[in-house]
Parts: structure tokens; C-alpha cells; sequence
């Protein structure tokens, strides 16, 4: 093993950004990172293993997501040993995935995740009640200083008011579908992070969405954008 | 026409649930087919998580092999956890599969893989939280057939009444020829529930269905007869056997789990079969006789199975690696690739008189696994009454490789509770113990200032049919949990870790091992009183099922804790799996006279076995 190493190519970085959505939205991020090496080795793209005496694929993450949280714009650097057009790669990877979990695009990176500052998140929201009044009773509500919800980190529960946390919050109510949409912008960064979910329970504990049947109610959040600090959307 | 299940709609439960990947579908790998062209609807069940059954080997061939057919749409479908089954109730949603998220009561078959005893209740909750009724006689015309298969329809009487049919033995040629009959019947517009489940248990080899026999009991209790309804009706059903495993069926592609499960791995089964004889070792008397698959093949199926899946570890799987008579060339051919390929190798159920320093350096390529070993019995005297045939020397030996590599954990099974047991057989369980940890002290190949870790995990003997040891009496659960008190005491030693089974759990294994028809109406009231999953320690309660027979008039002991008769009907007659009686009960002779038995390689037994023609009997002809 060593000895095929020395004689490997020095492994080049390439980015691949992905989209997680539907029946994959449920798989955490363990479960993500052991598929994605499964999904690198049946694909027999040449990548660099980790030396030593539990040898594995070396996968590197943007901003880790939630289970119950779709995106379109998932991250992941994974380092190539061989002399592969990315093109290629993307093409191998998809032809062993599904259309849930799916590459978009494969690329020579030249910034860094931890540039990674913040995401958009757009929610659709199916409750009783759904209406113009509605919608700008939720905007009112999470733009109107405190709401403070409860945030789980890795040190214990913290209280934070997700009014000043939240930021471009746009509530409107999709006539169409019967639903209230919501975008917004949230911290994503290696010193704050902020769940998606953050605002749904402050909108659940002030008894304005999601108080009935399961089966009849419900939301998705889909993650739209990473950003870097000044507001560009990463790459 | 979108013919897959749309997760959205049960976007709130998912979301209220743990482990929700358990419930979504939308794996690579998943089947899914337009319904327009589908002749039959098969929901391939297996009653415990989703993590469990994705691991079991019988599951993805069934799958694959179904699917393979362009009539035929195979889904699956687990038993939900508590969590979600009690949404489910509480929502009054329907138990669905996986792929169409259509409820199972709309299928045509509804399969069982029925691979533990204690799975029975979880068999009945999967139809009453999928609406169907639970007994055979209760369903209407349009309700699925339900059919079981699996190690334990080989006594599948306890459940008898629940079943519309059982599949005996190898499932691959019999679950075709049935659901093929199935569409035939239906094309030809001769369908009708009774009549297709005549024609399939006289038409289709392997086919038992309870339905068409009568069971008359004596006075005793014990079974008097068993009546078949009609001259058509075979008064036994013989096990299928596939006699060719080179030619068997074997999936070249794999439903790939994104949740973790038990065996998330290539699982290759070099062989069916087991030429030992163990005798208290139901697999290695009704999966006889040995056949093996070709070091050729099983090569070939690795890599296009490590190339279709991504798996980093390749198990190979059979009753007892080390007797699969090419490992060498085997492990040389996989080895040939693997190793560039990042892919472990593990070698599960090795055999230590066979463990060697040659196997231990195939094992150990890539990553190291954990050793273990399984001697069963304590003393030469009990290991010889249960033709366990190794020796302590061999125990010794095995670990002294295990430990010359490094290690320093290794397991050990044995077994509590077998027949003519004393408690000086229990001493010996605790002096192997000790002498593993002797052995790991003088291995100069020990890390520096680290300690062992031996660990004696021992299981309560379950007397089994279709074994020499299938008339015996349990242990009573009393005399069970002293012997377990006493093992605790021997085995204090802080070197050795002593791991036992729940008492009550293998009383009621036993019960239901050897039980008839008549344990269907405890089922019916424990599925009616809500046990679920009592193969979990978490969820089995003893008291409540010693009330549910209390209820039901069922005696556990007559089950479990009798002494059954040499010319007893016992209620697995009805199943031919090939072994003779008559060679069990010599295998039991032999056993009290504390006498060995050669295995299969060795000498012919004349077991029965040979009239099969398949693997090693087709070569060996000592049969009568």
C-alpha cells in the first residue's frame, strides 16, 4: 500500500458540488460519507486513500446538512490520483447514483470551505390556515424582536433570539399549491451555525404553523446557496 | 406513469420518526417497474429492521431473482420500528414496501423470510398493521396469498394457521415455479384462492400448505395424525434442494443500503451445507448435503459484485469457512486483487482445528477482524456427546496463532444446558477460558503491558428439529439461570468477559421451536396484546408471554421441557428435509454413548441425504 502511493501522481483536490434532495434528505451525514466512498470505488475513479493501518478514502465535506434538509448546492472535496478530465468524473459518479443525490458539476477549486459564512434556505410550509394573513403574520413574527428558541450544540442548549439571527426574510403565500413559501438567510460558518430548523420550531412554539395532523401538515426546507461574508454565493 | 413512491407525502412522519432512512426507499440499486406490464406483485417481507434484513443473504437473492423476471415486480418491505408503528396505528396508515409505498394488501404474494422463532410476532403485526386478516381461513378472495420460507418452515406449524403456504428449502426454483403457477392460473382465469393453493401443493415440489391436512391429536397431547384432504395431497413435503450451485442464481447487483446495516458488506457464499454434524446443529442437518461453489466463479461474482456495489470488506459466507475444501486457492485468487482494491477479506465461522498461521495471514491483509472461535462445550467428554470434534489442543493452537499475530481479544461460544451437561462441564467452560489466557501470557508476540480480552459468550442449548438432540428436554429456566449463576462465579477472572442469553427468551425459542398448531392461538393473543419485536431484550417480557399461555391453555413445558418420544408424531413430520429419523436417533444413541461421528468427508453416515444426488453426496453413493 505505501509502496503504491509513493508511485501515485500527487493527488490533486477536485470539487464536486451535488445535490441531496427527496428520500435522501433522511440520510445523515455518517451514512452520506460512507455511500460517497462506496459511490467512489464502484465508480473507479483513481482516488488517494489515507495511509496507515485503516486505510480510507479521504472525503471532505462543505457545511455538513441536517437530516431533513434538501439542497442544491452540497460541496464535497475528494482528492484524484490519476490524470481524469472532470468531466469524467462526473459523468462516472452519476451513471452510480440516483437522481436524489446527484453531481452537477466537478471542478479545480481555489477557495477554501472555511470561507463558507452563510445559507439561503427556501421553506415551503403546508398548515392549516395558509394564507396571505398568515404569511405576513410569520413575517412579523420572525423579523420582531426576541424570539428565542433553543439551539442544541455539541456543549449543551443554548437560548438565541432567531429574529437577529435570521436575515432576507421573505414570506409569501403561493396561491397554487395552497402553501406559504419563506426564504432565508442564516449563519453557516465554522464559528456560527444556525439549524434550518431554527425557525420552524420558533414558528411551531408561537402556535402559528404545524399544530394539526401529521398526514395533512407538513414543510421542506431546501438549502439553495452557500455564501461566502460579503454575500457572493460559494464556488 | 410515475410508478414510485412519493416520499413527500409522508414528509410529517418521516420527520417524527428515528432513523428514517429505514422507511424512504430511493436506494441505488432499487428495482422499480411500470405496472402496466406487471403480471404479479411479490412484497418480499422480513419481520425485524430494516438494518436486519437488508443483511440477509437470502433477501437479496430473492430480490434479484424475482426482479430478473420482466412479469414479475418484487418490493420489499420491514417490520417498522416502534416509533413508527405506532404512528402508523395511531394515523391508521397501512404497512407499505418500500419501492411503490403501496400498502401490502394490494400485492398478489406477500412473502415471509421466517429466520428466527422470535420473529413469529412480528410476522403477525406486519398483516394486522398492513390489514390483513391474520388467519389463512379469514382471508377473502382478494386478499395476497401469504407464503413463508426460510430456516424455520422447517417446524413451520406454530404458524400453520397464519399461512396460506410454506416454501421447504432452497427457495430459489420453488418461489419461480409458484408465483409463475400464480400468473398462469390468473391469465387463464382458473384462479381462485383454494383452488390455486391445491394445484400449487400438488403441482409445485416443495409447496406445503397447511390447510389441506388435518391434525388429530391423543390423549397425551401429543399429535396422533397428520390427514392430507385428498389423494392429490402428498403425505410429506420434501425440501427443495438446489443441487448445483455453480449454476444457482446469484445477484450481480445489490439494493445498496445509505443507512448502516448489520452486514454492509459483499457477502459470497462459497458453500451450502455442512459436512459436520454437529448434533445440536439444525443448519448443519437440514441444509445437508455439502455443495460447494467453484473458487472460479466466486472470484468472478467478487469482483463484479466489488465493482457494482463499492464495498470495502468481502465475507465469505457458509456454515464453516474453513471446511470449503479450495479456500487456499480461494483467498489466493481474491487476494490477487483485493488488496490493490482497498477490500478486506473476512473469513466468520472458522473452525478451530482447521486454524491455521497460513488462514491467519489471509485474514489479517488488509484490516484486522475480531477471533472467533466456537468450541461449545467445556470438557472432551461433552464436545464428544455433541460430536463437536476438536480438542482442547485444537483450541490451543487456534489462539496461539490468533495471539502470535498481535491479538488480544479473542471470543468464545459455548453452549449451557445440552444434554447429559453436568456442572463439571460447566468447569471446563471456565478452565478453556483460563487456558486461552494462559496461552495469551506466553505468547512472546504480546503487545507490551496490554491484557487480554477473552470473552466467553454462552447461549442456552435449544433443542431443535431435524436434529439428533430433537427429542430432547430443556433445561427447565430455573435450572438455566443457576448454571448461568455459577458460570458468573467461575468466570470472575478480569481478563475474561462472560456474556449469556436471556433465559426466558430461549425458553420461549424453544416453545415455538418444537411447537404444533395449537401455539397459533397464543400468537394470535400476543400479536392481539401488542409483542413486537421480541427477538430485542428490550422489548421480550416473559411474564407477559407465560400469561398469554396461561390464557390460552398451552403448557410452555410440554413444548419445551419434555422428553419427546422415539415413536411420537412430532409435528415437523409433516416436512421431509432428507435426513432420516432413523439416523438422528442413531446420532442420539451415539451421542448418550459419548461416541463421535466421522463427518461427511470422512465417511458416509447413510444420513438419507444422497437420494438428492447433489455436492459431495453425488460423489459419494454410501447411502442405502
Amino acid at each position: 500500500m505505501t509502496e503504491k502511493n509513493i508511485r501515485a501522481p500527487e493527488p490533486r483536490v477536485v470539487r464536486l458540488k451535488f445535490i441531496k434532495v427527496g428520500a435522501l434528505q433522511y440520510i445523515s451525514h455518517l451514512d452520506l460519507q460512507r455511500t460517497m466512498a462506496r459511490v467512489l470505488a464502484r465508480s473507479r475513479i483513481p482516488v488517494w486513500y489515507t495511509e496507515g493501518f485503516n486505510p480510507h478514502i479521504k472525503l471532505v465535506f462543505a457545511a455538513p446538512l441536517a437530516v431533513g434538509v434538501e439542497s442544491v448546492c452540497e460541496f464535497l472535496d475528494i482528492r484524484v490520483t490519476g490524470e481524469i478530465p472532470c468531466g469524467e468524473i462526473v459523468r462516472r459518479l452519476n451513471d452510480e447514483l440516483t437522481d436524489e443525490l446527484r453531481v452537477v458539476e466537478a471542478y479545480y477549486p481555489d477557495t477554501k470551505f472555511s470561507e463558507i459564512a452563510a445559507a439561503d434556505y427556501v421553506y415551503k410550509i403546508k398548515t392549516a390556515g395558509a394564507g396571505e394573513e398568515l404569511a405576513s403574520k410569520i413575517k412579523k413574527y420572525l423579523t420582531t424582536p426576541p424570539v428565542m428558541v433553543t439551539r442544541k450544540t455539541k456543549s449543551g442548549e443554548q437560548e438565541i433570539d432567531i429574529a437577529k439571527i435570521i436575515s432576507r426574510l421573505e414570506v409569501s403565500f403561493s396561491e397554487a399549491e395552497g402553501i406559504v413559501e419563506m426564504s432565508a438567510r442564516l449563519p453557516a460558518g465554522s464559528s456560527l451555525s444556525i439549524s434550518p430548523e431554527l425557525p420552524i420550531d420558533a414558528l411551531r412554539a408561537g402556535g402559528l404553523i404545524l399544530a394539526g395532523d401529521i398526514t395533512e401538515e407538513g414543510y421542506s426546507i431546501l438549502r439553495t446557496r452557500l455564501l461566502f461574508a460579503d454575500g457572493r454565493e460559494f464556488w | 406513469m410515475e410508478q414510485k413512491k412519493d416520499i413527500r407525502k409522508i414528509s410529517g412522519l418521516l420527520k417524527s420518526v428515528s432513523k428514517p432512512g429505514r422507511y424512504t426507499g430511493g436506494e441505488f440499486g432499487e428495482v422499480i417497474k411500470e405496472k402496466a406490464n406487471i403480471k404479479a406483485r411479490f412484497a418480499l417481507c422480513f419481520p425485524d429492521t430494516y438494518e436486519i434484513g437488508m443483511s440477509n443473504l437470502g433477501i437479496r437473492i430473492l430480490y434479484g431473482l424475482l426482479n430478473e423476471q420482466p412479469d414479475i415486480w418484487c418490493e420489499r418491505a420491514f417490520a417498522p420500528w416502534v416509533d413508527m408503528e405506532a404512528k402508523l396505528r395511531e394515523l391508521s396508515i397501512p404497512l407499505s414496501a418500500l419501492e411503490s409505498g403501496d400498502p401490502l394488501c394490494e400485492f398478489d404474494i406477500v412473502g415471509f423470510s421466517l429466520q428466527y422463532e422470535l420473529c413469529y410476532t412480528n410476522v403477525l403485526n406486519m398483516l394486522s398493521l398492513a390489514g390483513i386478516p391474520l388467519r389463512a381461513a379469514d382471508r377473502g378472495e382478494d386478499a395476497p396469498i401469504i407464503i413463508g420460507g426460510g430456516p424455520c418452515t422447517y417446524n413451520p406449524e406454530p404458524l400453520a394457521d397464519f399461512f396460506d403456504c410454506f416454501a421447504i428449502g432452497d427457495g430459489e426454483d420453488v418461489t419461480i415455479e409458484f408465483t409463475r403457477l400464480y400468473i398462469e392460473m390468473k391469465e387463464s382465469g382458473e384462479y381462485t384462492r383454494s383452488g390455486f393453493l391445491r394445484r400449487a401443493a400438488a403441482a409445485v415440489k416443495g409447496i406445503y400448505v397447511p390447510s389441506l391436512y388435518e391434525v388429530s391429536y391423543n390423549a397425551d397431547g401429543t399429535i396422533k395424525e397428520y390427514t392430507p384432504v385428498g389423494a392429490d395431497i402428498s403425505p410429506r413435503i420434501v425440501r427443495r434442494v438446489v443441487t448445483d450451485l455453480d449454476a444457482a442464481y446469484f445477484p450481480r447487483r445489490l439494493v445498496m443500503p445509505y443507512i448502516e446495516t448489520v452486514h454492509d458488506r459483499i457477502m459470497l457464499e462459497v458453500a451450502r451445507g455442512c459436512i459436520r454434524g454437529c448434533r445440536f446443529c439444525q443448519a448443519g442437518m437440514v441444509c445437508r448435503p455439502v455443495r460447494e461453489r467453484s473458487p472460479e466463479l466466486l472470484d468472478r461474482q467478487a469482483q463484479e459484485l466489488f465493482y457494482a456495489t463499492g464495498y470495502d470488506e468481502i465475507s465469505l459466507c457458509s456454515l464453516s469457512v474453513s471446511d470449503y475444501t479450495r479456500l487456499p486457492e480461494l483467498t489466493g485468487r481474491l487476494l490477487g486483487w483485493t488488496d490493490d482494491c482497498m477490500v478486506s477479506l473476512s473469513l466468520p465461522s472458522l473452525r478451530v482445528d482447521s486454524f491455521s498461521v497460513e488462514l491467519m495471514e489471509k485474514a489479517a491483509s488488509v484490516r484486522a477482524s475480531a477471533l472467533t472461535f466456537a468450541p461449545e462445550a467445556g470438557t472432551q467428554r461433552l464436545r464428544d456427546v455433541i460430536n463437536k470434534n476438536v480438542t482442547d489442543e485444537d483450541i490451543e493452537n487456534a489462539v496461539r496463532v490468533a495471539f502470535g499475530f498481535g491479538k488480544t481479544s479473542v471470543k468464545l461460544y459455548f453452549m449451557q444446558g445440552l444434554p447429559t451437561e453436568t456442572f463439571e462441564d460447566l468447569d471446563g467452560i471456565a478452565e478453556v477460558a483460563r487456558g486461552v489466557v494462559r496461552e495469551y501470557y506466553h505468547s512472546p508476540a504480546r503487545p507490551k503491558g496490554r491484557r487480554p480480552t477473552v470473552t466467553v459468550s454462552v447461549s442456552n442449548f435449544i433443542p431443535k428439529p431435524f436434529t439428533p438432540f430433537q427429542w430432547e428436554a430443556q433445561d427447565s429456566p430455573e435450572l438455566l439461570r443457576e448454571k448461568q449463576e455459577y458460570l458468573k462465579e467461575k468466570l470472575s477472572d478480569r481478563d475474561i468477559r462472560y456474556q449469556y442469553h436471556d433465559v426466558g427468551i430461549s425458553h420461549i425459542e424453544a416453545v415455538l421451536a418444537r411447537g404444533d398448531r395449537r401455539l397459533s392461538a397464543a400468537l394470535e393473543l400476543a400479536c392481539r396484546e401488542g409483542f413486537h419485536f421480541d427477538a430485542w431484550d428490550e422489548h421480550f417480557n416473559y411474564e407477559r408471554w407465560m400469561e398469554v399461555f396461561e390464557r390460552t391453555r398451552i403448557d410452555p413445558a410440554f413444548y419445551a421441557n419434555r422428553e419427546h418420544r422415539y415413536d411420537e408424531v412430532l409435528p415437523w413430520d409433516i416436512i421431509d428435509c432428507g435426513v432420516t429419523k432413523k439416523f438422528l436417533w442413531r446420532e442420539r444413541e451415539r451421542a448418550y454413548e459419548g461416541k463421535t461421528t466421522p463427518n461427511c468427508r470422512e465417511s458416509c453416515q447413510g444420513c438419507g441425504m444422497s437420494r438428492f444426488a447433489g455436492g459431495l453426496c453425488r460423489a459419494c453413493g454410501g447411502c442405502e
